[in-house]
């Protein structure tokens, strides 16, 4: 193995993706715990941590970067660095999507809205579990792994779809509820978009193993055209 | 009601993006970037079932291979794989070699080259060679490139004259040299003597031009003139060469074969296609770890 400096950064790098995951996991799961304490010195730091969270990757950015310019990668190594660019930019929007729930508490603060945390918090965990998993796919290159993933979106949109029909007859029945409604959306939505980005990084996987690029919409047949006709 | 895709609501997340869903494909690498079919491109050269033997060591065994037309092909591999030995085998150089045969064809234009009526002399004008160290002979820059004119019967002074321009103009060196073309070929710089090689080559109009690792003994920017005048030059010629730089081969060529040693010592083909495929996703595992700098 004459490459020893390329595998040893690749290695490190591999590590610092995995970093950065447990970093946006934990931001996640405890912008989730605040909202449902309304901890606001909590969801402030929740707030807070995403530019640790930005710092660190924009350093493996960096790392990436110089060693495309002085190793020059070829073949697996240019496909593992390029999906590596990719996925620390997805991880980078799921912090963000925690920054966002951490600032709709700071926009409720205290008030007493009927919030389904339950269901939240399931849909919450789902997505984390998600996330923890497609990573351990990505550094193992684990294509079967990558391809089943995806197809537990499909139980956080109806975790979402349920929110969702809650919040609407919520609002049927008491329109004075109609801001706190939306803002439970809010971060319905987030958590949803951060299992959808999830596939992303699964799609990443199958790229660095196969060479194919793929994208992967698990239940998106119900918007295809024919169907809508 | 029934919402299941947040695209659908109303409400608009004021801190997230939503991205679009695209529906559902795949594509591979190269169908992204537009990779040529070799089967589809026509063929200038080709190497049927080659082996060449040195005594009895057998340098190379059965390479098939198609050099397309038009194209900058590389040869890489790890040193002793045979692919100078392949290049040589392309204008019958290895003929010089004592003790040298070969069996399998070598074709140009659909006949082999090695037939017993083909005329050396004409396959080396038809199939150029440069080699590793430029090597001007010891005489003008003109008389260099009308060596070869020369040699071939071309005694007009003004036919000469048009061919040495001509050539050193495709080669890139016109302008350094147009103002002392009685200079000796010695004085010029490494690059430059490598660019007038290129014209000598040039000058006795082949349709085949082998490189053997042409810019190994040149600085970075003689290196990067060198390549740029290969891409400049395939409009017109076939260019093949062999190069231990994969970066080189990566930038410059169209088509990559990798060659490698095999348990009897002799040089087999592994695999042939794309450069980008063989620099991005190759299909061999051998390639791969070639390619990847992990072996050779």
């Amino acid at each position: 193995m004459p490459r020893q400096t390329l595998d040893r950064e690749i290695h490190h790098l591999q590590d610092e993706v995995l970093l950065l995951g447990s970093m946006v996991e934990q931001s996640m799961l405890n912008a989730i715990d605040t909202f449902k304490r309304r901890d606001l010195p909590a969801a402030r730091r929740v707030y807070q941590y995403d530019e640790q969270i930005n710092d660190k990757r924009f350093a493996i950015e960096n790392k990436v970067l110089i060693l495309f310019a002085t190793q020059q990668p070829i073949a697996h190594d240019l496909r593992l660095l390029a999906a590596i660019l990719e996925v620390i930019t997805e991880l980078e929007r799921m912090g963000d999507y925690a920054k966002g729930i951490a600032k709709v508490i700071l926009l409720i603060g205290k008030d007493d809205i009927p919030i389904p945390y339950r269901e939240i918090c399931h849909m919450g965990d789902m997505a984390v579990s998600m996330l923890h998993r497609a990573l351990s796919a990505f550094i193992d290159e684990d294509v079967a792994m990558a391809r089943r993933i995806p197809k537990e979106d499909d139980i956080v949109d109806d975790l979402f779809n349920q929110i969702y029909r809650k919040n609407v007859a919520g609002m049927i029945a008491n329109p004075d509820t109609i801001e706190s409604a939306n803002y439970i959306m809010w971060v319905v939505h987030n958590i949803e978009r951060m299992a959808d980005r999830v596939t992303n990084i699964c799609e990443r996987t199958i790229f660095i193993a196969t060479g194919e690029l793929l994208e992967i919409n698990p239940s998106d047949s119900e918007w295809d055209e024919d169907e809508d006709d | 009601m029934t919402v299941s895709k947040p695209q659908a609501l109303t409400l608009k997340p004021p801190i997230s993006n939503s991205s679009d869903s695209p529906t559902a494909m795949a594509v591979s690498i190269n169908e992204v970037t537009e990779q040529e079919n070799l089967a589809s491109l026509p063929v200038k050269m080709a190497a049927v079932d080659l082996s060449v033997y040195y005594g009895t060591f057998r340098a190379l065994k059965n390479i098939s291979m198609n050099i397309p037309e038009n194209k900058i092909t590389a040869l890489i591999g790890p040193s002793g794989c045979g692919k100078s030995t392949l290049l040589r085998s392309f204008n019958r150089m290895n003929d010089l070699v004592h003790g040298s045969r070969i069996e399998g064809k070598v074709i140009l234009n659909g006949r082999n080259i090695y037939e017993e009526d083909v005329d050396v002399v004409d396959i080396r004008q038809r199939v150029g060679m440069v080699f590793q160290r430029p090597n001007p002979f010891p005489m003008s820059i003109f008389d260099n490139v009308a060596y070869g004119p020369r040699l071939y019967g071309i005694r007009n002074k003004k036919v000469l004259e048009k061919i040495v321009e001509r050539s050193l103009h495709q080669a890139a060196v016109w302008e350094d040299v147009k103002d002392k073309l009685e200079q000796s070929g010695l004085e010029l710089s490494g690059g430059q003597q490598q660019r007038l090689c290129i014209a000598r080559a040039l000058a006795v109009d082949p349709a085949v031009i082998l490189m053997d690792e042409p810019a190994s003994a040149l600085d970075p920017i003689a290196t990067l003139r060198i390549e740029e005048l290969m891409e400049n030059l395939k409009s017109d010629y076939t260019i093949v060469i062999v190069t231990h730089n994969m970066q080189q081969a990566a930038r410059v060529s169209d088509f990559t074969a990798f060659l490698m040693i095999d348990e009897d010592r002799s040089g087999t083909l592994v695999e042939m296609a794309a450069t980008e495929q063989i620099f991005t996703n190759p299909a061999s595992q051998q390639t791969e770890d070639y390619v990847t700098g992990r072996f050779g």
